[in-house]
């Protein structure tokens, strides 16, 4: 499965580095001419972007777009622009950018100094990174009580890279997927399963009894996702990162954070200090 | 296709250690479970032809049951289905000691004792029934026939078969990465995940399974020539 992703991926690359190389990408000129801004968004990572049973296109990062980056960009171009999606997923968004077919990738998108070779990244928009999934009550609450303890981790993660690298006496044990390495965890043949924070929250709360868990520890691992668009785009990049900016300032932006993941939300995961610091700091506070 | 081969992350880093501690764990788990499947295997198909109709039926149970449920699902039991019938303390030992890898080696030798047992029966049946009855006539009783007359020439007899369920047992020892055993497969997907490079890893773990199935299956060449009873396994064409 990941061989085949990854040659389509190779494939992919190959065929869009083959098209016309932009001189200077001039997307605010673009949208300023067709009145739309055309986003890549996911249709099955909820709560960032998804389908809602409703058959509605929805989720933070569409709102985001919608109520903190679009006025910023209507004042840039100086008229009223509309917001239109297409779906992207991680083999086909930097080609869809890069050929143009959509300006702004806005989904879940871990911003990495290999990405940034090929594209631009705003502001960071959500912080998460590997922690622990426990039974309520358990002895283990962070990296540093995981020595000797049975681990469970999805295989070919950075996560089971980390803990293989640097916590070697960690017992690791690797499932091919998400559900086995629950059944895992229920069962008591791991202690802990350690993921992205986010996805063990969506985790917890498919579970049957989602107050039988505990999401625990501090990130060990950081995944920082930010929006793309394409490369040396300054004036663009300067348009989406002030309307992020203006969010986070204004409180807009805590305020969609708590819509989708507050305690009423989609996939509850309360902002933890440390990642609210690590957003503001973006904005100088 | 645009393709950048890089052989050398097979032996630079720790590709090397990964492989070879994925062998030795294929080959620890595979041997394991041959000993048992070949037990299981006798034993039941050696029950299956006996004259007494309860001990038919368990052996008859025994292949059917485990033979017609995927390999896959027999990990899952092992693994997850069978820990919590243990007291609590025996589980977390257990869970401390390697229960993968016994889990991994219990549906595997239990799952192709079902499929050897077969081959043997029909080993046993092949023998003409003649033979059983001179051994009784000769004072021996049912026991000491099969163990010194009839298996010893049902088991000359399945040697290509045999030979045939013991390579898919090593091929089939793969499935228990679903279960977190660090064998062949499990490691060459390691690679992968550290170096990006899939065609590679797969290219490698290809070769040590062909290199370890073609050796055992020229050993075992050489075990059926030797062992083959003239005028059982008549040779039509030329002698291989």
């Amino acid at each position: 499965m990941k061989a085949t992703l990854a040659l389509f991926l190779a494939l992919a690359l190959a065929l869009s580095s083959g098209a016309p190389a932009l001189a200077q990408p001039d997307t605010l000129e673009k949208i300023k001419s067709s009145g739309v801004l055309t986003i890549g968004t996911r249709t099955g990572s909820p709560p960032f972007a998804y389908i809602n049973k409703n058959n509605e296109w929805v989720g933070f990062s569409i709102d985001l777009v919608d109520v903190l980056i679009k006025p910023e960009i209507e004042k840039a171009v100086g008229k009223s622009i509309k917001v239109e999606k297409k779906e992207s997923t991680p083999p086909t968004r930097i080609p869809l950018l890069t050929n143009g077919s959509v300006d702004l990738i806005a989904e879940t998108m871990t911003d990495t100094p290999q990405r940034r070779e090929s594209v631009d990244f705003s502001l960071t928009f959500f912080y998460t990174g590997a922690q622990f999934l426990v039974k309520k009550g358990s002895p283990i609450k962070g990296i540093n009580d995981v020595a000797g303890k049975r681990v469970a981790a999805q295989q070919g993660s950075t996560n089971a890279k980390i803990l293989r690298e640097k916590y070697p006496q960690v017992q690791l044990r690797e499932f091919p997927d998400q559900p086995a390495a629950f059944q895992a965890l229920a069962q008591g043949q791991v202690d802990a399963y350690t993921n992205d924070g986010i996805q063990l929250a969506g985790l917890k709360a498919k579970a049957p009894n989602p107050a039988d868990w505990e999401i625990v520890g501090d990130f060990y691992s950081e995944e920082p996702y930010g929006m793309a668009m394409r490369k040396g785009d300054a004036k663009f990049k300067a348009a989406v990162d002030a309307g992020l900016k203006k969010g986070f300032e204004s409180g807009k932006y805590f305020e969609l954070y708590d819509k989708w993941f507050g305690p009423k939300g989609d996939v509850p995961y309360p902002m933890t200090s440390q990642v609210k610091a690590y957003l503001l700091k973006q904005i100088g506070k | 296709m645009n393709y950048s081969f890089k052989w050398s992350v097979l032996w630079t880093g720790q590709s090397g250690y990964w492989l070879l501690q994925g062998l030795l764990t294929t080959l620890e788990l595979s041997a394991l479970a041959w000993i048992l499947a070949v037990a299981l295997g006798i034993l039941s198909g050696a029950l299956r032809t006996v004259n007494f109709l309860p001990l038919r039926w368990v052996a008859t149970f025994y292949v059917e049951f485990f033979r017609n449920v995927p390999l896959l699902v027999w990990m899952f039991f092992w693994y997850f289905g069978v820990p919590p019938l243990l007291p609590r303390g025996i589980q977390d030992w257990l869970f401390n000691h390697g229960a993968e890898f016994w889990a991994g080696m219990l549906a595997l030798g239990v799952y192709h004792g079902a499929r050897i047992s077969e081959v043997i029966r029909s080993g046993i049946q092949s023998i003409p029934r003649t033979q059983f009855e001179a051994s009784v006539a000769i004072g021996l009783t049912t026991f000491q026939a099969y163990r010194l007359i009839i298996l010893p020439v049902a088991l000359r007899l399945i040697v290509p078969p045999a030979t045939n369920e013991s390579l898919n047992l090593l091929k089939n020892s793969s499935v228990a990465l679903t279960i977190s055993v660090a064998e062949l497969t499990f490691q060459t997907r390691q690679i992968e995940t550290y170096t990006a490079k899939a065609i590679e890893a797969l290219t490698a773990g290809t070769l040590i399974y062909l290199v370890l199935c073609l050796s055992i299956a020229t050993v075992m060449a050489k075990v059926e020539r030797r062992y083959a009873i003239p005028g059982l396994i008549a040779r039509v064409g030329p002698a291989a």
